[in-house]
């Protein structure tokens, strides 16, 4: 048996794991104790991780569509023929008729090369991927306040805390090492205090727990700042040193009296004042926020409205401080610093940017698109209207994930080409023209960079099944064939070309990267990493604060209760990979829309019961949770499930900064199903 | 037969012997951590602390096959693997309290072919534990830190080496055809491993006194298993890493042809327990937590008249929280 170290392949929390191998399989896993994330603990996908890699239904063979039904071909069929047909599409319409979609799931090495195909081979800035559906209010946002999207501050550092405000994160069952972390902190007593309108375990932990009204949070972050800076808690002197446009934000938060904050976000004045005053007297105070803040029609306010509150009281550039968004996937901070944004090249150097242009066309040795290309959701509007004709899509289930299911279908069905490269067969693969079997996390190098800006291996443990190649080797193929050079021979190599044109990544070579990893921004071989961001300094001068508001509440008497998503502990994402792990999907079968009991009294409605929940465009049937994790007026539904997908009821209200759908806030009704 | 020294230097010549015709597990370094692994010729973990993946793994791994089926024409056929002949250095004396425990549970009537066919065909040689781990409470439970028999052989690092003790035919035979590398033990040696066993011992009994069945059973009726599962953050990673568990599921994986798995489960999980109209007779996790520890301490002892907990510490070292049997254990005490 070989034990092979590895990074896990599910949440941003990035643990070192042990890979077992006995005869060329994957028969287990455990955790690395050396590891600064995982010290010897997992989660429970994470002690299962192993479990899905050899299961009967991944994907072998290439699959060529024939009419109706997907036959298997060759590999040469299926790159010429995407290559093929992307460049018809391309002579036809335009470079921008054609859009590529990456994955959080895939290496930094995969999507580096797939932006590179989008840009270099295909020539359209048209690539995105799904951290456009979680963090990108965080880049937007925490970009424009801080310099930088990602998470100010190692995941250690909340150690030393003596305040913590978790906001819309669900910690214990998302990132249950980072909860296992904010838990340690408060057993050494730091002030834990969590906002969600759902009870979850982390909130029934706290010490003190708001319960806001769904879609009111800038009311009540605006609420605890004005309280702190009345009560003279604010920091004057950072404030005065590293900030600018205070003043402006003063006079905004003023409005927001805890007798405003109460009606608007339903937080009574004595809970809100607790909070205030734990975390403005709080030497030391860390904010962690994650979906629950980002996916709302004004995800970028509420993440600004955050960054306000550690800026007016200090809390950046130091242990056990700092903001601190957590990504979801493994690889989705690392699929962001790559360029797989439809506006930056890799460590964020504008598309727009001259400069940052020729220097990538140069690296490159082509000519580069300048405008900025199209996000996610605006990619499946373009193609639903016929603009865009041709998409790759690497390792990602939009007909899950995405907003709007049916408006997706119709979307990939309208594309005169789609080619998917997928690890099973998923609602997304199954509209596709060409289906690439591609290499699961443990038959690939490469590297994840996790939530806390942690760059580390991953390795191959064993060969990937059938002819299923990586996900890197498909786009340098693809590239090649379409005149673009692309001769790596290993992943090592791309991460060579990677840290040429990647300031934050320059120093980040495979011999360097031990146990514990690497933090960027890393720029040279000699540099050590940056475990703090903005210790001195913010990469924009002065940090600046943006005044935000609290937008009106709407109420729809038709469709009077608000549907919020999530997920469980015991699956991820779209369930490609946990549903077909036996355990998990034993733990969590099936959907359930969790009601609470006044809610289900006043519907009639009792536990086990089949209900129909109602959008004003699309419904669902599922079964009834009867439960008091969720508030009156306010039902949950996990996004995991295809045999009652979340996302049918999911409306495109995008967020105007960010492009961000709101999947947390949906009107619906719910009634017995017959 | 009368102990024998072996001289460390001679350990790898030795070992590149036996890999001859076994495959050789021993404790090495992988990125820096010790682990049970296939030796290859790497450099030898032996006084590392004892690795987080059990030795067990290797006779109830984490997934096995039991067999593979191919239908033709309507008719199955089915295939196994024989098991590999191994030998398994460096165990410590709890995780082989461990296999003397499955012994009872999957060998008496009806044996486990599974398990039995790879428990004949391992020589274990076990290291008795001189430098006891942080978490390790062995000698509470009666498992260490010397092992005192169910070995085949039995190292004791005295200082300038191994003292080496035989403890079935397979150890005696091992000895003989390998002499060359060894030589006679010293009384020094004896008594040297006497001492260190009796201090490791000393230390671990400073941490966490020896308890009495009834003073563990009272413990779990006192431990507030409410307050524990609002803490508990549901990994199953106490049970899953415990070298006595050994709760497992079966399934079929691939129609028409494939393989029939037998998977690691966990009695704290709750569809371990919940059957099939939705009804569970242990529907909170409090209770499934505290079923845990009544199978650790009253259902195996009945059942084998071992305990079931070897206080080899790994549930405290994979614990993401703090409810697991060392710090309830800790408490009930204090």
């Amino acid at each position: 048996m070989e034990m092979i170290a590895t990074t896990c392949v599910y949440c941003g929390c990035g643990c070192g794991l042990y890979l077992h191998v006995e005869d060329g399989r994957v028969v287990g896993a455990s955790p690395s104790p050396a590891h600064p994330m995982s010290r010897g603990r997992l989660c429970v996908k994470g002690w299962l991780a192993h479990d899905f890699v050899h299961h009967p239904d991944r994907l072998k063979f290439p699959l060529i569509r024939r009419g109706e039904r997907m036959v298997r071909g060759s590999w040469e069929e299926a790159l010429s023929l995407t290559a093929k047909r992307l460049k018809e599409i391309k002579e036809d319409s335009g470079p921008d008729a054609l859009a590529v979609l990456t994955s959080a799931k895939g290496t930094n090495e995969e999507n580096y090369l797939l932006a590179k195909l989008a840009r270099a081979a295909l020539k359209t800035n048209n690539v995105d991927h799904v951290a456009r559906l979680c963090h990108a209010p965080s880049v937007a946002g925490l970009g424009a306040s801080l310099g930088s999207g990602a998470m100010t501050n190692p995941i250690r550092s909340l150690l030393s805390a003596d305040a913590i405000l978790v906001t819309g994160s669900n910690t214990t069952e998302q990132h249950p090492l980072i909860a296992a972390h904010i838990l340690e902190a408060q057993s050494r007593g730091a002030t834990l205090i969590v906002a969600d309108p759902r009870k979850t375990q982390i909130a029934m932990l706290a010490d003190v727990h708001l319960e806001p009204r769904l879609g009111s949070d800038v009311a009540w972050i605006n609420g605890i700042l004005n309280l702190i800076i009345e009560r003279g808690l604010a920091d004057e002197d950072f404030i005065k040193e590293r900030t600018e446009g205070f003043s402006a934000l003063r006079e905004s938060v003023s409005k927001y009296t805890p007798e405003v904050v109460e009606r608007v976000s339903g937080i009574s004045a004595h809970y809100l004042e607790r909070a205030a005053v734990a975390f403005g007297e709080a030497p030391r105070a860390a904010v962690v926020y994650a979906m629950g803040t980002t996916q709302h029609s004004n995800g970028t306010d509420n993440v600004l409205a955050l960054a306000n509150l550690v800026l007016a009281t200090g809390n950046v550039g130091r242990e056990g401080t700092g903001i601190n968004p957590l990504r979801g996937h493994q690889n989705v901070q690392g699929a962001c610093d790559m360029g797989a944004l439809p506006a930056v090249y890799s460590g964020y150097a504008k598309v727009e940017d001259r400069a940052a242009r020729e220097k990538m066309a140069a690296a490159w040795g082509t000519d580069l698109p300048s405008g900025p290309g199209l996000t996610a959701v605006e990619i499946m509007e373009a193609a639903e209207e016929g603009r865009i004709r041709g998409i790759y899509i690497s390792g990602e289930n939009p007909m899950m994930s995405y907003p709007d299911r049916e408006g997706v279908k119709r979307a990939l069905e309208s594309l005169e080409f789609l080619a998917v490269a997928e690890i099973f067969p998923t609602e997304t693969t199954a509209l596709a023209n060409v289906v690439f079997p591609v290499a699961s996390f443990a038959e690939k190098d490469g590297t994840f960079t996790s939530t806390e800006r942690r760059v580390q291996r991953v390795r191959r443990a064993v060969l990937p099944p059938g002819e299923a190649r990586s996900e890197w080797e498909v786009a340098a193929d693809l590239m090649r064939r379409l005149g673009i050079d692309a001769d790596y021979s290993s992943a090592e190599e791309v991460m060579e070309e990677i840290a040429s044109v990647t300031p934050s990544y320059g120093g980040i070579s495979y011999q360097r990267l031990g146990i514990s990893g690497l933090h960027w921004p890393c720029p040279d071989t000699n540099h050590p990493g940056t475990e703090i961001l903005h210790r001195d300094a913010f990469p924009i001068g002065r940090a600046r604060f943006f005044p935000v508001e609290q937008p009106e509440l709407d109420f729809d008497p038709d469709y009077p209760l608000l549907l919020t998503t999530g997920r469980s502990l015991f699956h991820f994402h779209t369930g490609t990979m946990t549903r077909r792990v036996h355990l998990l999907d034993r733990e969590r079968p099936g959907p359930t829309v969790d009601i609470n009991p006044e809610d289900a009294k006043a519907l009639g409605v009792r536990r086990g019961q089949m209900v129909v929940v109602e959008s004003a465009e699309h419904k669902l049937e599922i079964e009834a949770d009867v439960t008091e994790e969720v508030p009156r007026g306010t039902v949950f539904i996990p996004f995991h499930f295809q045999e009652a997908p979340a996302n049918l009821l999911t409306v495109k209200n995008l967020d105007p900064k960010s492009k961000i759908p709101d999947f947390k806030r949906t009107h619906v009704r719910i009634r017995r199903a017959d | 037969m009368k102990p024998l020294f072996l001289d460390p230097d001679n350990l790898v010549p030795l070992l590149e012997e036996l890999a001859e015709t076994l495959e050789v597990v021993a404790p090495i370094r992988v990125e820096g951590e010790p682990v049970f692994a296939t030796w290859r010729g790497e450099p030898l973990a032996l006084d590392a602390d004892n690795p987080l993946n059990s030795p067990v793994e290797f006779f109830l791994p984490q997934k096995e096959v039991l067999f593979k089926y191919v239908q033709y024409s309507g008719r199955y056929t089915f295939s196994e693997d024989p098991p590999k002949s191994r030998l398994i250095l460096g165990m410590r004396p709890c995780d082989l309290q461990a296999i003397k425990v499955l012994d009872e549970i999957f060998g008496r009537e009806l044996p486990d072919h599974p398990y039995v066919s790879k428990r004949r065909s391992t020589i274990i040689v076990v290291k008795n534990c001189t430098d006891p781990g942080e978490e390790c409470f062995c000698a509470s439970m009666g498992s260490g830190p010397a092992a005192e028999d169910g070995y085949d052989l039995l190292l004791t690092d005295v200082g300038p080496g191994y003292l080496v003790e035989s403890g079935s035919p397979a150890g005696m035979f091992i000895l003989r055809a390998h002499s060359c590398h060894f030589q006679e033990a010293l009384p020094e040696h004896l008594k040297e491993k006497e001492r260190l066993l009796d201090l490791a011992e000393e230390e671990i009994r400073k941490r966490m006194p020896a308890l009495t069945p009834e003073e563990i059973r009272q413990a779990i009726e006192e431990t507030d298993w409410e307050e524990a599962e609002k803490r508990c953050l549901r990994c199953g990673g106490c049970s899953l890493v415990c070298p006595v568990c050994h709760c497992f599921s079966v399934l079929d994986q691939g129609v028409p042809d494939g393989e029939r798995l037998r998977c690691r489960d966990s009695c704290t999980f709750s569809g371990f327990s919940r059957m099939t109209s939705g009804a569970n007779p242990r529907a909170s996790l409090g209770e499934r937590l505290r079923h845990w520890y009544l199978d650790k301490f009253v259902y195996i002892p009945e059942k084998t008249g071992m305990l079931g907990c070897v206080g080899c510490g790994r549930c405290s070292r994979v614990c993401l929280s703090d409810v697991d049997r060392w710090s309830l254990l800790r408490e009930a005490i204090e």
